[in-house]
């Protein structure tokens, strides 16, 4: 789908959301914003020690505001309309450009079916994908941190191809208590850009829920890729297994595992890596709804073939309900370490505030 | 780096400690959310054992019973008060979060058809208000009342009770887009006394005037059939939501996070034993009978 198609399902979606408050009046709005104070610990890693870093080596960022509108249609379908905003704008850059503007674009724009079918949800337009969703909700210090395919081009560079959000279809349900899947077609570009070739990414998982409190997931997403002179058809892979511990209250525990295998990705003497990585992460409700502590350890594989280039992540945390469930203030350190030994660790604090109304 | 990450590092540790002792230092409060018709009646009864178990303080929330369906998966709540039993996907959504769904019946509700006062209708059949609250049937003249367009009070989704008479009365059928959403119980009341032509739903806890134990000035409450050649029952009449004479009672449930325990054990033990029963009577609800006694006990072992 081209930008001149995006913007005319767009127009479509808005103007059936504007025809639906004559429909029903259960409509909300909803803000939320991630805003940190962040400063550099250490001031010779290999991140904090950069002359960038050391100019910037504290600063103020609303990291995301997120606005959302959500219609209830009627007891089977929902419309939901979300803008997003994030910092890469201003906030990070130093260009010193005069317009360098918290700007919002458009995350989600979906209308979302739930048939009274083996507990169906369906969404279509523009969607969250099944690739992370799962991991996040878990996770729930968004605000702190992405997850661990989320935040991947972040920490290491490398594009694995994974969005929280896309255009196309899915369909979630369950077929038994033990039993859920998830199946979905996408452009396979994301929410930053419209559809640049005719191949789609088509994704699902499996999960099982054996017994209460624990889950195993299994996922996969294949997407062909655009050939090049060397290469006729090639694809791109992604695998990734989750196991979720929830059966002691108010304690979550997840680890999550996966692989990435693009056959474009090749070293310079043009022999083929995988890109992979996993997550262990943790957190307990010590008094619920007013102080919860969290922990995370990342590791990142950026390529098979190279484990120097391997680099680890460390998230601690806390998250206080200072002003009840919605204003919240979570103090955070991210420690990164490197397998690479010329690389001295970094350490980065974060105030973040978290607001939700 | 070691140097410079320790004491920063410590003194972090230290503070989320402290915060973490004080907070733990405070008397846990057993929270109890959920359904708004129930909100009333649960607060009386938590004020009530309070007042007996001062040791043992009780916070009650409504929002809805979605809301506190909701807040028992997340764990957010120690109690969830429903005025609808738990729908299949809640049930599985509670299993993959480690909850295992264990409900209590603590009382009896008659759900009630209100009509203004100055609508001249007495009774209406299970069908008549199940095709009203659909919209099929848009003016009073075609069920015996007068020529007047029906002005429909209702709930919001995540009630137990909209969800309730959806299933039990509508054939799940979807509301008519022409009613209007209220936000409790009273709302719908209010609605009802100030427009001539409406129609709401609400608890029988909530038709009663607690001075004179007669329904409130302005109100009428419908008998209900369960179809046209059926017998009307009130659902003011004990006697038949009992026996279930009257079609659409229903029970008003607790639910906790498996085997309740404690403070939550006794407080649950207490609401559905003589004095928290006496309660439910005074406050216009009806007692639980021997089915949902036998199904409590159960569920307590």
């Amino acid at each position: 789908m081209d930008l001149k198609n995006l913007k005319k399902l767009a127009l479509l979606i808005l103007l059936g959301a504007a025809g639906a408050p004559a429909l029903s009046a259960q409509q909300t709005f909803n803000t939320t914003i991630y805003f940190d104070y962040t400063f550099n610990l250490t001031h010779d890693g290999f991140l904090t020690g950069t002359d960038a870093a050391k100019v910037l080596d504290n600063k103020f960022a609303f990291r995301r505001a997120y606005f959302t509108y959500e219609n209830k249609i009627s007891d089977y379908v929902r419309f939901r309309f979300r803008y997003d905003a994030d910092n890469t704008g201003n906030i990070a850059s130093l260009s010193g450009a005069k317009d360098d503007k918290l700007r919002p674009f458009m995350k989600h724009l979906y209308l979302q079916w739930n048939p009274d079918f083996i507990s169906s949800v369906i969404n279509i337009g523009m969607i969250e994908t099944l690739s992370f969703k799962m991991a996040e909700d878990r996770w729930g210090y968004r605000s702190v941190a992405k997850t661990l395919l989320d935040i991947y081009k972040d920490i290491t560079g490398v594009d694995i191809r994974q969005s929280s959000a896309d255009i196309g279809v899915s369909w979630k349900g369950t077929l038994a208590k033990e039993l859920r899947f998830g199946a979905g077609v996408y452009n396979g570009e994301g929410y930053s850009h419209p559809e640049l070739n005719k191949y789609k990414k088509i994704a699902g998982y499996l999960q099982f829920v054996p017994t209460a409190g624990l889950s195993i997931n299994g996922y996969v997403d294949y997407e062909a890729q655009v050939p090049t002179a060397t290469l006729a058809s090639p694809f791109a892979l992604t695998y990734k297994a989750e196991a979720f511990f929830e059966m002691v209250p108010g304690l979550t525990v997840v680890g999550e595992w996966f692989t990435y295998n693009n056959d474009k990705f090749m070293n310079a003497d043009l022999s083929h890596y995988n890109v992979g990585g996993y997550s262990v992460f943790g957190s307990y409700k010590v008094v619920v709804d007013k102080f919860n502590l969290f922990a995370r350890y990342d590791h990142y594989q950026p390529n098979s073939t190279q484990s120097v280039k391997n680099q680890a992540l460390i998230i601690l945390g806390a998250d206080w309900y200072a002003w009840g469930s919605n204003a919240r203030l979570q103090p955070n350190v991210w420690i990164y370490t490197y397998a690479d030994s010329n690389k001295k660790s970094d350490a980065v604090f974060s105030l973040t505030f978290f607001l939700s109304f | 780096m070691k140097n410079r990450l320790l004491k920063p590092m410590i003194f972090a540790v230290i503070l989320a400690l402290a915060g973490a002792s004080l907070l733990l230092a405070q008397k846990k409060m057993l929270q109890v959310k959920g359904s708004d018709t129930m909100i009333n009646l649960v607060q009386i009864l938590a004020e009530e054992y309070m007042a007996k178990n001062p040791k043992t303080p009780i916070a009650v929330i409504g929002g809805g019973s979605g809301t506190g369906v909701t807040a028992l998966i997340n764990g957010t709540c120690d109690v969830a008060d429903t005025s609808r039993d738990w729908k299949p996907t809640e049930i599985n959504q509670a299993w993959e979060k480690g909850v295992k769904v264990t409900k209590f019946a603590i009382a009896v509700d008659g759900l009630s058809i209100i009509v203004n006062e100055k609508n001249s209708l007495t009774k209406l059949s299970m069908p008549q208000v199940g095709a009203i609250y659909r919209g099929d049937i848009k003016n009073w003249k075609a069920v015996g009342g007068p020529d007047q367009k029906i002005s429909l009070y209702g709930r919001q989704s995540n009630s137990g009770t909209y969800v309730f008479l959806q299933e039990h009365v509508m054939g799940n059928k979807p509301y008519s887009t022409d009613m209007k959403e209220m936000n409790g119980n009273a709302q719908i009341i209010e609605g009802v006394l100030s427009d001539e032509a409406a129609v709401g739903y609400v608890g029988v806890g909530y038709v009663l005037d607690k001075a004179t134990g007669k329904p409130m000035k302005g109100l009428r409450v419908l008998n209900i059939t369960k179809d046209e050649k059926s017998e009307p029952f009130s659902p003011l009449d004990k006697q038949a939501v009992d026996t279930g004479s009257y079609p659409i009672a229903r029970p008003l449930w607790q639910a906790t996070n498996g085997k309740p325990s404690g403070d939550v054990a006794a407080f649950i033990r207490w609401e559905v034993g003589p004095e928290g029963q006496k309660i439910v009577e005074r406050e216009g609800f009806y007692t639980i009978g021997a089915k949902y006694i036998d199904m409590n006990e159960k569920n307590f072992k």
